[in-house]
């Protein structure tokens, strides 16, 4: 039978992800193909409660079927955690490794990648691309794969009818100046397991007007800092400063950062986007950066979306990855996080986007971003904060488009 | 026929022990109660050792709060117990307190006794253990779907309390501000536990078929025949459920 290799491309709402699918009902993906979706749900099977279970499931024993075992990470040594427990990029890395030891004769993979730092997507990719070795067909959507792709077939896939369409040189002029105060890190220590340090001694200072990129491999501990600064996470030892001031967000509560999260399903308070934005309001109060309803909605429109009576989980993907940018550019808080923003968006989102987060910048906000997009990165004039060994590093400021 | 195996406890002894004494245990009265917990005592210092602290533990965690809700409601508010309302007698706290000791008794059992099978056969993993057990396929997948809800219930609470935090609505420790917007959380886990089952259920398990993959997995665990550690086990089990049902 021949295999394929098919790259779906074209901007946000063109279809991609329907189209994957109708190519897994052609005679090259059938009778079934292993799915990597964006997220965990879409990318793990979900029934096991065990990584080496996870593998277990997918394994086969079937001797013509096995082919090389794709194993970036030991899985072997970390059989008896949890799947939810990794990481994003982890997630991924463990579902292509299922795969390799599994019978499938078909993948599919869609945006997962993109979560994935440059040695691994290299890595998988090259794992991809052995299909004709290995005998297995290839379905993928990737927005940081720009056409021609060498030895894959492309599909294009055009804006079927106008919908979420941005004006984002109108929401770069709703955007109000906001006055962060630096956040001081001392003597950070964090870890999910006694003697498996994820920050040991971490000392780390963020500047308000500036843009901090978070850096290091899947699995650093990029997203468990992320959570301690918004007191998701409470650290074994150490403080953290606001301008000079103890801030212990695990205790008092975030009143600093707002934080869209690599998943955006993981930071919705409400079903519809109206009940989200009350809920969060309600916690600022009287305070008089809370935005309005008239403030938001215009925001909201300059996104796409033409109200906030939306019901969120009926959007696609890329829109409430897009949405869950609303809160903190609405300028409700000092401080902005933004964890992968722009998995699952279209290269010419990603680069009005760069051009959103160096405006905030100028406009007195401060912004910590974690990305494995490098195209992104160099957009966005930013110091570099590289986590190694439980350390880290400030590294010089990057000019945009120097990286 | 069943052949007999050298050798400690099976996962299908186990399952059989723990079956017996539930029952048994919901069954009993106090001193019928007593011998199924002698038996649990054993099981725990024979064949669970050292792992048995945490087992206890594990379950005090789970039944402690539990009792304690049922000490406010039972011996606080009604302040008679359950057999007291039905006659229509005056009753009294003692009696409201002896029926809650009782079902937090029962239930504690209940706990530890699965917390001790599951440190028992800690070096299994569910899917591992699930797939020896002499029992129907279909109930195999019953028993890793019930398991996988589990999973997913923990995940959705993970990560509604990661949404809720950031935004500021709870803090990380105890406080106020989490008991004024409990609520908001209980309709997060909700919320969050249907988008994760309805994602997995429209992306990924009709195009992979996964749960054919499962019954797949799950038909090949090797069917172990019971060992000489069973038939100690399972008659201990069966003689401390006669007494819970004889001894009221």
């Amino acid at each position: 039978m021949t295999r394929r290799r098919e790259l779906i491309v074209g901007p946000n709402f063109s279809g991609r992800s329907r189209a994957l699918r109708a190519l897994l009902r052609e005679t090259s993906f059938l009778p079934a193909s292993f799915f990597v979706g964006p997220y965990a749900e879409a990318a793990l099977s979900g029934i096991s409660s065990t990584i080496a279970d996870e593998v277990q499931i997918y394994r086969t024993t079937d001797a013509q079927s096995l082919r090389p075992t794709y194993a970036p990470i030991d899985f072997d040594a970390l059989a008896d955690r949890k799947p939810q427990t990794l990481s994003g990029g982890e997630q991924v890395l463990l579902a292509l490794h299922c795969f390799s030891r599994s019978a499938f004769t078909a993948i599919a993979v869609d945006t997962a990648l993109e979560q994935l730092d440059g040695a691994n997507r290299t890595s998988a990719l090259a794992c991809l691309e052995r299909g004709d070795d290995f005998q297995f067909s290839v379905a993928l959507i990737d927005n940081r794969i720009e056409p021609p792709f060498a030895n894959w077939a492309c599909r294009e896939r055009k804006p079927e009818h106008p919908t979420y369409i941005c004006d984002f040189s109108a929401f770069a002029d709703a955007l109000v100046p906001h006055k962060a105060r630096a956040i001081t890190i001392r003597d950070l220590h964090f870890g999910y397991r006694p003697g498996r340090a994820i920050f040991a001694g971490t000392d780390l200072m963020l500047e308000p007007g500036t843009a901090h990129r978070l850096l290091g491999p899947n699995g650093a501990g990029k997203t468990t800092l992320l959570k301690i600064l918004v007191g998701v996470l409470r650290p074994l030892a150490g403080r953290m400063l606001l301008d000079g001031e103890t801030y212990e967000p695990w205790r008092t509560g975030n009143r600093a950062i707002a934080l869209a999260t690599q998943n955006p399903d993981h930071q919705w308070c409400g079903a519809t986007l109206h009940s989200d934005i009350a809920r969060r309001r309600s916690v600022l109060a009287a305070r008089a950066t809370a935005p309005s309803d008239e403030r938001l909605s215009l925001l909201a429109r300059c996104l796409g979306f033409p109200s906030l009576d939306l019901h969120l989980y009926e959007l696609p993907l890329a829109a409430r990855k897009r949405l869950s940018w609303l809160w903190p550019f609405s300028g409700a808080l000092p401080w902005i996080m933004l964890d992968e923003p722009t998995i699952g968006q279209d290269s010419e989102t990603r680069r009005q986007l760069a051009a959103i987060v160096g405006r905030l910048c100028t406009l007195g906000y401060g912004v910590i971003f974690v990305t494995h997009d490098d195209d992104f990165a160099a957009r966005v004039p930013h110091r570099v904060l590289a986590i190694e060994e439980g350390k880290i590093t400030s590294r010089q400021q990057i000019a945009a488009g120097l990286q | 026929m069943t052949t007999l195996r050298q050798g400690p406890i099976t996962p299908n002894g186990a399952a059989g022990f723990g079956l017996i004494l539930i029952g048994a245990t919901i069954a009993a009265a106090a001193p019928g109660l007593a011998a199924v917990a002698v038996i649990v005592a054993a099981f725990a210092a024979f064949e669970v050792r050292g792992a048995s602290g945490r087992a206890i533990r594990r379950s005090l965690v789970l039944v402690v709060p539990l009792a304690i809700f049922m000490l406010i409601v039972w011996v606080g508010i009604v302040g008679r117990s359950p057999a007291e309302i039905a006659a229509g007698g005056v009753g009294s706290r003692g009696a409201a307190f002896l029926h809650v000791a009782l079902i937090a008794s029962r239930l504690f059992v209940v706990v530890c006794t699965i917390q001790l099978i599951a440190a028992r056969f800690a070096h299994r993993t569910p899917l591992d253990f699930i797939g020896v057990l002499r029992v129907p396929v279909a109930a195999k997948r019953l028993f890793v779907l019930t398991l996988s809800l589990v999973e997913t219930l923990r995940h959705a609470i993970d990560r509604a309390h990661t949404a809720l935090i950031a935004c500021g609505l709870l803090t990380h420790g105890a406080s106020i501000r989490n008991l004024a917007n409990s609520w908001v959380l209980v309709q997060t886990v909700w919320l969050t536990a249907i988008t994760i089952v309805t994602g997995r259920l429209r992306d990924k398990w009709p195009v992979e078929h996964t749960l054919g993959l499962l019954d797949h997995a799950l038909a090949q665990g090797e069917q172990r025949s019971l060992s000489r550690g069973d038939l100690v086990w399972l008659p201990a089990a069966f003689a401390a459920a006669v007494l819970a049902v004889v001894v009221r």
